[in-house]
């Protein structure tokens, strides 16, 4: 009977709309759930009230990331996980979100900056799909690995246009777009500084992905720019805290010199 | 008549312990503990195994009387006897494995006696002598010659060799005459209780048994059994055995049925055993046991690549210091991985460069050199550094190593179009060594090692010829990736986006930077750990530094008294060139 309940939410948390009785839903669910004990998968659990365990976290997931909850999600993540290691006889993969699931988990790690953390769980994928390749081919899981292998490279127009176009591979991908376009306009922000000398205002505009010229004066006003006859310089403190470290670092050199060497001596009498 | 005869040999032993030579002596002595009674049986049990064992026809064939002599003849000529057994060792195979595994016993005793697992470790080294030639009826036969068919552990033993009916025997004949000396003492006591060792001994043999013949599913179950056997036992002599039986426990669980990457293989079930084994194995202080579990432990989560909780098992547990050489570098390895995966490579790599230095060098532990090296190679390599050479030169790497030689000069060019032609080429070989995924992220260096040469090469050079030369797909990508190397310091150079180049900087003076003092520290550094270590492994025998101080002691007095003597040499001297040139 309790399974029948389940459904019954589980249809309700799909039709609905209302982001407001949503988490209510979810709770009753996971309150319903409990009772079934199958919270997390036991040996014992029946099939079919796994497959009802996994769409309900799926489906809490989905709805987590739309309402911008990462907590949430990564929760719904870890408890996901023992039910997508179940092997196929006992949880029928089919019907199963975990691609697109998996795909939003390692996004947003990315935007995270956890990138340990990424390639940790992209390593587990590789290896347990066991089918060569397939992983970067997949819509929802090869985006994220994409994206990874631009920003490390620094192609960021690459990105731009990957969350711009439409191969976004659906809408709970958007969600990250955003912040990602904040990442990656300060990244290439700070990159600028180092590189350029100087920059004229038109092509910063694009550059940076901006909408107007007004916007990148914004911009620059924040990140503390200077800006002159149209083209923006660079403070040069750069230069000055070059001058500044090599001050330091001359000291810092001959101390660790002396510490070494000291150190030497120490371990040449322990030996001697 | 076979009542008899027990009492025969029971009696006889005083005779011959006072007139025998020592090797009839222990002939004779060993059967009568075990109770005569099944001198025939053993017989009967012979001939059933020439017909089991066709190869060993011919050699059985001399045994059988040999056994008769002995129940009804024994006591004639012990010269008579010894001919014949010599006969007998040399033949056939079947007695000299059997022999081989009893001769272990003793060492085993003598751990337990003495209190040192050298000991132990020496019997288990012996193993591998054994292992090609180990059948069920071989360990059948020493089981029944070992114990009294009382013994419940025999029993299991026998079960688990699938020789049940095997009928229990003195230990009459050859095996015994030849690890008689050590036996002698007291062969009735020894009878009396066998020591669990070499229960779990001949437990490990009969584990590796399975192991050659890929009976894993009985394995487990028997490996799970000797496991249950040796928690109960907690006997500090039983260390370094315990170890190895839950290494075979894992082995067989691994090459069960669903293989490791996936989710549902046995591997994952042996997980909680493993772990418990982990626990008492730390509050008993067993480090033999404790390395080898969590290094087993760490495979177990790597192969199905649950590398978080790999991570959680090596910053909540200790490696134990003092392990052995051979677990620590597997352990260094284990954790190399991880790190290489997390993206923390500095850590990565210096334990990597630790375990292909720990690794042993005989020709056996070959697989895991070139596997350890393998991974050291592209640690290296995403750390920005080009591996040695040489490395892809030593023999026994050359071939191995060949696909990640054309890959480190792809990357130590930076040509992108070598490198995917590289991956491409040995995609599978990279899949089969676990290192894909972290080849996948060389790409990145590739590129910058590309600008890096570009930079030094031009002193201006435009985006479309960066672009070109790189294989990328954009101008403005490439702008982007030079703007970040520029950034992550991999070049000193500007950009000029109105006109679309990259102006490269003059380069500075390497040797006025700290870059070759700290090359110099590292360098010391190591070696200065090596000493360390190379201290910390040498092995003092007990006891004997009093010995070395008393020494050090006289050494002292002697110095002393040279010092006097030089002291009143000198004054000597002085006092003479005094007289000299006062002559």
């Amino acid at each position: 009977m309790s399974d029948r309940d389940l459904q019954d939410i589980l249809r309700k948390l799909k039709s609905s709309r209302d982001y407001a009785d949503i988490p209510s839903l979810l709770s009753k669910a996971k309150i319903n759930l409990l009772k079934l004990k199958a919270l997390t998968p036991t040996p014992s659990t029946p099939s079919s009230t796994l497959l009802l365990a996994r769409e309900v976290f799926e489906t809490g997931a989905l709805l987590s990331i739309r309402a911008k909850d990462p907590a949430a999600f990564t929760r719904y993540v870890h408890q996901l996980t023992p039910f997508y290691e179940l092997p196929s006889s006992r949880l029928p993969p089919t019907g199963s979100e975990k691609n697109k699931i998996t795909g939003l988990y390692l996004l947003l790690l990315l935007t995270q900056g956890d990138y340990a953390g990424f390639h940790t769980e992209l390593e587990g994928l590789e290896l347990r799909e066991g089918r060569v390749g397939d992983v970067e081919k997949d819509r929802y899981l090869g985006y994220p690995i994409k994206l990874e292998r631009w920003l490390m490279e620094g192609s960021y127009d690459l990105v731009w246009k990957a969350m711009a176009s439409r191969e976004v591979p659906s809408e709970e991908y958007g969600v990250f777009s955003e912040i990602l376009t904040s990442q990656i306009r300060s990244e290439i922000a700070s990159c600028s500084e180092t590189a350029y000398p100087s920059l004229p205002i038109s092509s910063t505009k694009d550059l940076l992905f901006l909408d107007s010229e007004g916007a990148v004066v914004s911009f620059a006003q924040n990140r503390g720019w200077l800006i002159k006859d149209g083209r923006i310089y660079f403070p040069k403190q750069s230069l000055k805290a070059n001058v500044d470290e090599e001050g330091n670092e001359k000291q810092e050199l001959s101390a660790m010199a002396i510490e070494n060497t000291l150190g030497y001596a120490r371990e040449l009498e322990t030996i001697v | 008549m076979p009542s008899k005869t027990p009492h025969t040999n029971g009696n006889e032993p005083l005779e011959n312990g006072v007139n025998g030579t020592k090797d009839v002596e222990m002939k004779d002595d060993a059967p009568a503990p075990l109770k005569g009674g099944k001198g025939k049986k053993l017989n009967e049990k012979e001939e059933e195994m020439t017909v089991v064992v066709p190869p060993s026809k011919g050699s059985k064939l001399s045994a059988p009387p040999l056994k008769d002599t002995d129940g009804d003849v024994a006591m004639d000529g012990p010269e008579d006897l010894n001919d014949e057994d010599a006969g007998a060792v040399k033949i056939d195979p079947v007695a000299k494995a059997v022999s081989d595994i009893k001769s272990n016993f003793p060492l085993l005793e003598r751990a337990v006696t003495m209190f040192d697992a050298r000991f132990s470790l020496r019997a288990l080294r012996s193993i591998s002598a054994i292992r090609k030639r180990l059948t069920p009826d071989i360990l059948a036969q020493v089981i029944t010659e070992t114990y009294p068919s009382t013994n419940p552990a025999a029993r299991s033993l026998l079960v688990a060799v699938d020789r049940e009916n095997a009928t229990f025997t003195k230990p009459v004949s050859a095996e015994m005459e030849i690890d008689g000396d050590s036996k002698s003492k007291s062969p009735k006591k020894e009878q009396k209780d066998i020591i669990p060792e070499i229960e779990i001994f001949l437990g490990i043999l009969t584990q590796i048994y399975y192991l050659d013949n890929k009976i894993n599913g009985k394995g487990a179950d028997f490996s799970a059994h000797l496991a249950e056997r040796i928690h109960s036992e907690n006997r500090r002599t039983l260390d370094a055995l315990s170890a190895r039986v839950y290494f075979y426990y894992s082995l067989f669980c691994e090459q069960m049925a669903p293989l490791p990457p996936s989710t549902s293989s046995p591997v994952v079930s042996i997980r909680p055993a493993l772990l418990s084994a982990l626990r008492t194995a730390v509050l008993r202080k067993d480090i033999d046991t404790q390395s080898t579990v969590i290094v087993l432990l760490l495979r177990n989560y790597l192969s199905t690549s649950h590398i978080a909780q790999a991570d959680l098992l090596v910053t909540h547990t200790q490696f134990p210091e003092d392990a052995s050489n051979n677990q620590v570098a597997r352990y260094l390895y284990y954790v190399g991985r991880i790190r290489a995966i997390q993206l923390r490579y500095t850590e990565a790599h210096e334990h990597l460069t630790s375990a292909t230095r720990k690794a042993p060098s005989s020709p056996s532990a070959a697989g895991f050199t070139q596997t350890a090296t393998k991974l050291l190679l592209v640690v290296q390599l995403l750390m920005g550094d080009i591996p040695d050479r040489a490395i892809f030169r030593l023999t026994s790497m050359e071939r191995p190593l060949a696909p990640y030689l054309e890959l480190v000069q792809a990357v130590r060019v930076g040509q992108l179009g070598e490198f995917e032609h590289a991956i491409k080429q040995h995609g599978d070989t990279f899949r089969r060594d676990g290192t894909y995924t972290l080849i996948l992220r060389l790409r990145q260096n590739v590129i910058k090692t590309g600008i890096r040469m570009m930079s030094l090469s031009y002193s201006r050079i435009s985006l479309r010829d960066i672009c070109i030369r790189l294989k990328l797909e954009s101008e403005e990508s490439a702008e982007y990736i030079v703007a970040k190397a520029i950034r992550d310091g991999v070049i000193e150079a500007s950009l000029d986006r109105e006109r679309g180049f990259m102006k490269s900087k003059e380069v500075g003076d390497v040797y006025a930077t700290r870059e070759p003092g700290e090359a110099f520290h590292d360098r010391i550094r190591a070696c200065l750990a090596l000493h360390d270590e190379s201290v910390m492994a040498m092995r003092f025998p007990m006891n004997q530094h009093r010995l070395e101080l008393k020494n050090a002691q006289e050494a002292r007095e002697r110095e002393r008294e040279m010092a006097k003597e030089i002291q009143d040499g000198d004054l000597d001297e002085d006092d003479l060139g005094g007289e000299f040139e006062g002559m």
